[in-house]
């Protein structure tokens, strides 16, 4: 299952086990990102906290946590490569791995229709 | 407003941004791309948005020399120079590239926020000289074309034998055309700016880039071209130069010439030099990851020293670059941190420009 917040990130999930990225429409926007900040390993976070930073050439931006969790995994390879962000924002672009505690909080999420419903409404 | 090339780049995919009152592409295929492009190949950029300035009367020379820093007595016929505008108080109206004709017809290339405040303090100090001063911006288009490969690409439309030296400019012809031919650019990677009527730009642009496709020539936005004139360690109006900074202060301080005759500012930047409020600015790679922005806190050994003026990430030293103003001499090779969202970032001084093509 794959959920969408506001704030553009996405989270794949499979029972208690989500990844998070951030969507196509966000990367784009944010056009090329030079540097990310991944959050420690092991912290835990609440649904709405800065979980981790993206910073491109033109501006730095604030991934947000979508659920609430403890992080289990972060995606090394961005410290070398950050740019796979922009090169493949949904699947190896991927930012942290995410242990949820509150699975009831993806009912908030959006599907991908009403994800992409809102990108296209600007 | 809109230059006449807008809808040439919302049709090559352009992301379109506000930049003083213009409709400008920040990027067409990604600000990193095109800043790489033009390192390695060529970049070729619609800057008609800057303001540009035509001075002329028999007293041109001699009002020039007196409203700007740099020496315009001894400049050539035919070349440009960077100068600078400066307030009787010291700090900076505009800077500016100056081309001039001859004696008496010169053309001042002015930044696109500064356009209307420059004509008004042009026009103030111009009671007592015989001069006209005319703002062109609305008839005229100006293209870059940089990077190594630009030579090659614009011989493909002017073709003969003509040679240009680095600051000189010549008007030559493209089918029927006037087209002001200058080896200028505002990278630091070589290149040439060309000058048009309006009606001749979209020609211009769509031959260049024709032209240029075997070459590795691509068109390159606002982003790049501040990245671009950071690595070359160049000034941008609003960041190292402004109405509370004195050239004197910036990294264009060496645009300022004591030995020209009198100039407006010039008992203001006397009285600076050798005060202990006078700053100054310095170039900062960071050794450790993360983008410096403008107004990030710069600190030595834990004492705050002063600001950056500009920060960017290098795309070609891949790494974190800044030019800080600091009220303290820092030497080279000296350590400093600069703090980004909360971190203290390890920077040291380094003798600009960032990057040397």
């Amino acid at each position: 299952m794959i959920k969408y917040t506001e704030s553009h990130e996405w989270i794949q999930v499979d029972g208690k086990a989500g990844i998070v990225g951030i969507t196509d429409f966000a990367q784009k926007e944010l056009g090329d990102i030079v540097y990310v900040e991944l959050p420690q390993v092991g912290k835990t976070i609440k649904l709405g906290q800065e979980a981790a930073v993206l910073e491109s050439t033109k501006a730095a931006a604030d991934v947000y946590a979508p659920v609430s969790g403890k992080i289990t995994a972060v995606n090394d390879a961005l410290k070398n490569a950050p740019e796979l962000v922009n090169q493949s924002a949904d699947s190896d672009g991927w930012l942290f791995k995410i242990e949820l505690s509150e699975p009831t909080e993806l009912d908030g999420l959006m599907e991908k229709e009403a994800y992409l419903q809102l990108v296209k409404r600007g | 407003m809109r230059t006449v090339l807008y809808n040439a780049h919302v049709a090559l995919g352009a992301k379109m941004v506000d930049f003083a009152g213009w409709e400008m592409p920040l990027s067409y295929r990604g600000v990193v791309a095109e800043h790489l492009a033009v390192r390695t190949h060529a970049g070729l950029f619609d800057v008609s948005h800057m303001g540009r300035i035509r001075i002329q009367g028999p007293d041109a020379e001699h009002f020039l020399n007196f409203v700007t820093t740099n020496e315009v007595i001894a400049q050539l016929d035919g070349s440009a120079a960077y100068t600078v505008l400066t307030h009787s108080h010291g700090g900076t109206v505009d800077d500016t590239l100056l081309y001039r004709f001859d004696p008496q017809r010169f053309y001042l290339v002015a930044n696109a926020c500064n356009r209307e405040k420059d004509l008004a303090h042009l026009r103030a100090h111009a009671r007592s000289f015989r001069v006209t001063i005319q703002p062109t911006y609305a008839n005229e288009g100006i293209l870059a074309l940089q990077g190594p490969e630009a030579d090659t690409i614009l011989r493909q439309l002017f073709p003969g034998e003509w040679n240009l030296k680095y600051m000189r400019f010549a008007v030559m012809t493209y089918q029927g055309h006037d087209v002001l031919v200058a080896r200028t650019g505002y990278t630091g990677s070589g290149g040439y700016e060309l000058f048009a009527e309006n009606s001749v730009i979209p020609l211009l642009w769509t031959d260049l880039l024709a032209a240029g496709c075997n070459q590795g020539l691509e068109p390159v936005g606002i982003g790049a071209r501040d990245t671009l004139r950071l690595e070359a360690g160049y000034s941008l109006y609003g960041h190292e130069l402004a109405d509370a900074i004195a050239p004197t202060e910036s990294v264009s301080a060496w645009a300022v010439k004591w030995k020209k005759g009198y100039f407006v500012g010039q008992e203001a930047l006397l009285r600076l030099q050798g005060n202990a409020n006078k700053r100054s600015q310095h170039g900062v790679v960071l050794s450790e990851p993360g983008v410096p922005r403008a107004n990030c806190r710069v600190f030595r050994k834990g004492v705050e020293i002063g600001l950056v003026t500009s920060g960017t990430h290098s795309p070609c030293l891949n790494c974190g670059i800044a030019i800080v103003m600091v009220q303290e001499d820092l030497a080279l090779g000296e350590g400093v941190e600069i703090e980004v969202r909360g971190r203290k970032l390890k920077g040291q001084v380094i003798k600009l420009p960032f990057y040397n093509p």
